[in-house]
């Protein structure tokens, strides 16, 4: 009895989960197909409310722009932090303490790194509502995501290689840069992108340090840009007026999403093959 | 010329990590700073308990109380939970007592999708699904917190299920075999030994869920009606993530209303630090006990 029970809780668990994922994707290709046309995609929001009609060109490069800083300010600390915990770090309890700050980090809500980035780069260093002040807000948020995918993708590598690069008498240096990264550079290119992908989904660490409603395509990382998940909001808390691009800004996010994260996918397992097999 | 390079490349690592554990020190310290002024006008305690949020004075007095605010992000992020479990659980079960390994990592993967999603477009489909369908249901506008628990729920379920299945995967090959050999059914034994054997670690992960849940902004904010009550499950009500989000754009800089959402921000970060801590102390226990 208690057996046949457990396995129907199971059978209908999967069954709503294996639904949702059809209906979720389904629901936005579906709806979102509609409203795109290569003027939604080239073109800035008009209407007599903005985003009525029009497109959503600014925020697609503006969401770029977020996307590249964070994952420069972000990508590079949290590879080496990475590096660090399994290369050089030697005492346990450092290591311990660095994994709790991560962990920490990776714990602070969104809002509250746009709140940090507002004081603190907005206000107190001057540099405004921009790119730049959101891409750092953004890179705190994925430093620790980033940071536990290549800290696994390092542990992978074969000790015994690595020792015998040291034996070698190769420095820790040479060794990490041609023997440590070529070997996962598949596993840290996709941890890089799937980090992008996180960023740019964000809405709330941008909302008052750099994402704005309207500007055009911004040309330096000082000035305020728009954003695709920023703008997907803004289109919907206007109401029902603004739906068809909203579903049609909702599609292209889930485009882009989609499409990187077969591409991680694909280049990490093309990457394996190479090393792997011989 | 190497061996210069290499002990560059070590001090730049060392720096660089350096620098992202002090991050957490920055953050915590400006939002600490801009927090403090608030409690020169108003005591902690009523801070934290008072009910009434009037940030502005448009009629009588200011007033800072975000009770409301922290009940509701308890509230919806264990709902959210709750309900996570209860399908995420189950489908760990099919999958690891219903699948090979080869559908295994087709369907992991694909549900790791989920996780992908942005919140904006869980809000986006919370709003015209969920929301539309409360309000067939009969409940007034349609957004309440049970709408947003459950859109939280479909956001949490790609961290429970793959966490869940590694953990019952674990203890099938652990004691599935003994089991049957002495007879017992398959979904017997994962009824009553498989599952007990891993509701520690899944214990761990519904704690790690329900920090997600509660500093999750966007989606929430869209489905839950955003007004100060006391959260119910068919009424509206506002987490501290939202306050600060609807509100920071209005506020004037360095007044006490400025200073009151720098606060409640803290309350929720040190709200997630408690969590992420002690899920590093349940975690070393764990591990001790595996031993």
């Amino acid at each position: 009895m208690k057996g046949k029970l457990t396995k129907l809780w199971a059978v209908c668990s999967m069954l709503i989960a294996a639904s949702l994922i059809l209906f979720l994707f389904g629901y936005v290709f579906v709806q979102g197909a509609g409203s795109i046309s290569w003027e939604f995609l080239t073109q800035p929001p008009r209407g007599a409310v903005l985003g009525m009609e029009g497109g959503i060109f600014p925020a697609i490069v503006g969401s770029l722009w977020f996307t590249a800083t964070a994952l420069v300010l972000g990508g590079i600390p949290a590879v080496a932090v990475a590096l660090y915990l399994e290369f050089y770090c030697r005492s346990k309890k450092m290591a311990a303490f660095v994994r709790l700050v991560m962990q920490c980090i990776s714990g602070i809500p969104s809002i509250v790194l746009g709140l940090f980035a507002y004081s603190f780069l907005v206000k107190s260093l001057g540099w405004g509502r921009c790119v730049l002040s959101a891409g750092a807000a953004l890179a705190i948020m994925i430093l620790p995501f980033i940071e536990v995918r290549a800290e696994k993708a390092f542990q992978e590598v074969p000790p015994q290689m690595i020792q015998a690069s040291y034996h070698l008498g190769c420095s820790r240096f040479y060794t990490i840069q041609k023997i440590v990264l070529p070997y996962c550079s598949g596993e840290l290119v996709s941890a890089l992108i799937l980090g992008g992908c996180y960023a740019m989904g964000a809405t709330a660490p941008l909302i008052f340090t750099g994402a704005v409603a309207y500007a055009a395509s911004p040309t330096s990382l000082f000035a305020p840009a728009m954003a695709l998940p920023l703008h997907l909001y803004l289109l919907v808390a206007q109401g029902s007026t603004s739906l068809k691009t909203a579903y049609g800004t909702a599609f292209v996010m889930m485009v882009l999403i989609l499409v990187s994260n077969v591409l991680a996918t694909l280049y990490a397992r093309r990457r394996h093959k190479k090393w792997r097999n011989g | 010329m190497q061996k210069n390079l290499n002990r560059l490349f070590s001090l730049l690592i060392k720096l660089l990590t350096a620098l992202s554990v002090l991050m957490l020190a920055f953050v915590i310290f400006f939002i600490v700073k801009e927090a403090l002024p608030l409690f020169e006008e108003v005591s902690l305690k009523e801070f934290l308990f008072g009910q009434r949020w009037m940030p502005i004075a448009y009629t009588g007095e200011t007033s800072f109380g975000i009770f409301n605010f922290i009940m509701a992000t308890l509230y919806v992020s264990l709902i959210a939970m709750v309900i996570s479990v209860a399908v995420g659980v189950g489908t760990a079960l099919f999958l690891v007592f219903c699948t090979t390994e080869r559908v295994r990592s087709l369907f992991l993967p694909a549900i790791d999708l989920l996780a992908g999603i942005p919140s904006v477009i869980y809000g986006f489909i919370g709003i015209t699904v969920v929301v539309k369908l409360f309000i067939r249901a009969g409940v007034h506008t349609g957004s309440c917190v049970l709408a947003a628990s459950i859109v939280l729920a479909v956001m949490l379920l790609p961290y429970l299920v793959s966490s869940c299945s590694e953990t019952i995967l674990k203890m099938k090959e652990r004691y599935l075999p003994a089991a049957q050999a002495m007879g017992v059914s398959r979904w017997y034994a994962a009824a009553t030994l498989i599952l007990p054997a891993s509701w520690k670690n899944i214990l761990l992960s519904m704690i790690l869920a329900v920090g997600r849940a509660m500093g999750e902004t966007m989606a929430v904010m869209m489905v839950m009606g955003n007004a100060n009550l006391f959260p119910r499950l068919l009424g509206k009500s506002e987490t501290i993530a939202s306050v600060i989000a609807l509100e920071m754009g209005t506020a004037v800089v360095d007044s006490p209303h400025y200073h009151a959402l720098y606060a409640a921000g803290m309350v929720l970060m040190v709200l997630l630090f408690v969590i992420n801590v002690s899920i590093n102390l349940i975690r070393a226990k764990l591990l001790e006990q595996g031993r």
